[in-house]
């Protein structure tokens, strides 16, 4: 017994030496040294990737292409040639659960890069010139964002762009990018007084440059981090925003298939809310594991 | 007297956001909104009949001018008519209001307390298989989609398909004078309550939790371990009490919204006639004047957050300046 914890305490040693650092000891280094020990983190990548495989098929068309196809086996429950049975008017479920991952990664992917993007340009612009006007206005437009119920912007957004297909993945941009722009705002104020930034100003670099090539690579961390946050919450409102006739229009996803299910579920044929359900429920659950154990590794701060 | 004026002071800092929130929408939600024109005019229409409804709609002014009206009912407590119920928007939002708060207010307490409680259990039992199981637990809460929730929640209890215990849709819990029924009351409201708490614990607790774990690991708390403080004394008095800045952050902002956007999904789904359904039954409609007034009170209600969270900072730690 004590043997192995003898045994234990020197591998940890050995892992930790200097020489598994050896690439200059980077926060990159120690943050993929940590993440390969985090089991639940693993397993959520693995997860993630595996839907990404899904959407990715769809893409190509190797699979999910055949979603609105109706037959004439109506409301089945699962057998071989519907795995998950079909739908009120005979469409396979499994084949509809397929297609939607591709539209939930869209969804996810956009908004997820757009509203970081955003968010780190205006967080840094802020943070640089925090106290001036500059600041002052950045904070504003994000205070007023934040006041203004979810739901009812969607549906604003929605009016102005007269149905446009976009129109959710706009709104959800123009309003998730305010949670990455306070937390870069706040990183950018800490590395502003920094030496390595007093260094460039005495030389003469440019604020434009100092801002985006000498501060804002040091945030990359946490935009990292910002951008599954912001994947998670866009997959996430997809399916209520479809649910409430606001989202997806065109075609299938997780939300409309919800929607629709809820009149399977008067009738007592559950297979349609079940697979989306659950479908919704593995990529979100794993997206989170992956995204805690990406904050535990980057964050050498953190107590958990 | 201090109070006084520092809380004038916060209500005027408040004007812009109001201004902020209230152009934004005007100009997406009524200037670029949708056209009730059509809807409201009979067969063929004369061009005179047009410009009437035109008139009375507002379309045929300025942009401005429509604006500031919307300012001035927003001062008044004044948004005219409903666009499509033929009723005063003041007196649907008095007679919903109620049945709103009545709704979230159980949920949302317990959603919170029992939060504090779990997180409180968990920092204290950091590391060990029930801090684990509790985080576990939070992080499920999380990935579960409200809207699953709300439809399993209805199935489960509500249905013949499971316990059939409670009622499916509906709000009938007021006698004819207006007064609660507690029996029909809790009838009605569990449901939804369970459903709100399920998805709030998840989120809560995990919050809740990093703050007070953060707390935990400060070192007046490793002195008041020395010293031999019972776990109730060290959990309440040194890491709570600490801690409530974050947690009333937290819970006041979230008031606003809960308001609005967390009843908007259980009211439209459960059928309670509460701001929920009004807010979702325009957007469908397009009723532009309730929309503005929705927007604009909850505009004023953060504003309102705002100065009473300050306001509470203070109490719970003397040494933050109101300024």
């Amino acid at each position: 017994m004590s043997n192995n914890v003898a045994n234990e305490i020197k591998q940890d040693l050995t892992n930790f030496s200097p020489e598994n650092f050896s690439k200059g000891d980077s926060l990159w280094n120690k943050a993929w040294y940590k993440f390969k020990r985090d089991a639940m983190g693993k397993t959520g990548a693995t997860i993630v990737f595996i839907y990404l495989i899904i959407a990715i098929g769809v893409w190509f068309s190797f699979w999910g292409g055949t979603w609105s196809d109706t037959s004439d086996d109506l409301w089945v429950g699962p057998s071989l040639q519907h795995w998950f049975g079909t739908n009120v008017i005979g469409q396979d479920v499994l084949t509809r659960v397929i297609y939607s991952t591709k539209v939930a990664f869209e969804v996810g992917f956009i908004v997820a890069v757009l509203s970081t993007v955003l968010g780190a340009v205006l967080g840094a612009l802020s943070g640089y010139y925090s106290g001036t006007w500059i600041d002052s206005l950045i904070l504003w437009m994000m205070g007023v964002l934040d006041s203004i119920p979810f739901y009812l912007f969607v549906a604003a957004v929605a009016f102005a762009l007269k149905g446009n297909a976009f129109a959710m993945h706009i709104a959800m941009i123009s309003t998730f990018w305010t949670g990455t722009s306070r937390v870069i705002r706040g990183e950018v104020i800490k590395l502003k007084s920094q030496e390595f930034v007093e260094a460039a100003r005495s030389i003469g670099v440019t604020e434009n440059k100092i801002i985006f090539k000498h501060i804002m690579p040091n945030t990359s961390h946490i935009l990292l981090v910002q951008s599954t946050i912001a994947f998670v919450a866009a997959i996430k409102s997809e399916v209520i925003l479809s649910f409430l006739g606001l989202g997806v229009k065109d075609g299938v996803s997780w939300g409309l298939m919800i929607s629709e299910s809820t009149q399977d579920l008067l009738a007592g044929h559950f297979n349609n809310f079940a697979s989306s359900s659950i479908f919704l429920f593995i990529l979100v659950i794993a997206f989170n594991m992956f995204s805690d154990a990406m904050q535990d590794a980057l964050d050498p701060k953190k107590v958990s | 007297m201090d109070i006084l004026k520092f809380a004038l002071r916060k209500l005027l800092g408040g004007i812009p956001l109001i201004i902020g929130v209230t152009f934004i929408s005007f100009l997406l939600m009524v200037y670029y909104g949708p056209d009730l024109t059509w809807e409201k005019l009979g067969k063929n229409p004369t061009a005179q009949d047009i410009q009437e409804i035109r008139h009375e709609l507002g379309y045929d002014q300025s942009f401005s001018k429509r604006y500031a009206l919307y300012l001035k009912q927003l001062v008044t407590f004044d948004f005219g008519n409903s666009q499509v119920i033929d009723k005063k928007v003041s007196t649907i939002l008095k007679e919903t209001m109620p049945v709103s708060l009545h709704l979230i207010i159980p949920g949302f307490i317990l959603g919170n307390v029992i939060a504090i409680a779990l997180a409180l259990f968990a920092a204290y039992h950091r590391g060990s298989w029930l801090d684990k199981l509790i985080m576990t637990g939070s992080v499920i809460g999380m990935s579960i989609s409200f809207l699953i929730v709300i439809i399993a929640f209805q199935v489960f209890f509500c249905s013949s398909f499971g316990l059939d215990m409670f009622p499916v849709r509906g709000w009938e819990v007021y006698d004819a004078s207006g007064a609660i029924i507690w029996s029909q009351y809790i009838n009605y409201v569990t449901v939804p309550t369970l459903a709100t708490v399920f998805v709030a614990l998840g989120y809560n607790t995990r919050f809740y939790r990093a703050v007070l774990v953060e707390e935990m690991t400060k070192d007046h708390v490793r002195t008041a371990k020395a010293f031999g403080h019972t776990p109730t004394s060290l959990l309440f008095k040194s890491v709570l009490k600490n801690a409530m800045v974050p947690i009333t952050t937290r819970v006041m902002f979230s008031i606003p919204l809960v308001v609005v956007s967390g009843s908007l999904l259980i009211e439209s789904y459960f059928g309670i006639p509460g701001v929920g359904k009004v807010t979702y039954d325009a957007i469908i409609a397009g009723d532009q004047n309730i929309l503005k007034a929705i927007v604009g009170l909850t505009a004023i209600l953060f504003v309102l957050v705002l100065l009473l969270t300050d306001i509470l900072y203070r109490v719970f730690d003397p040494r933050v300046e109101l300024k």
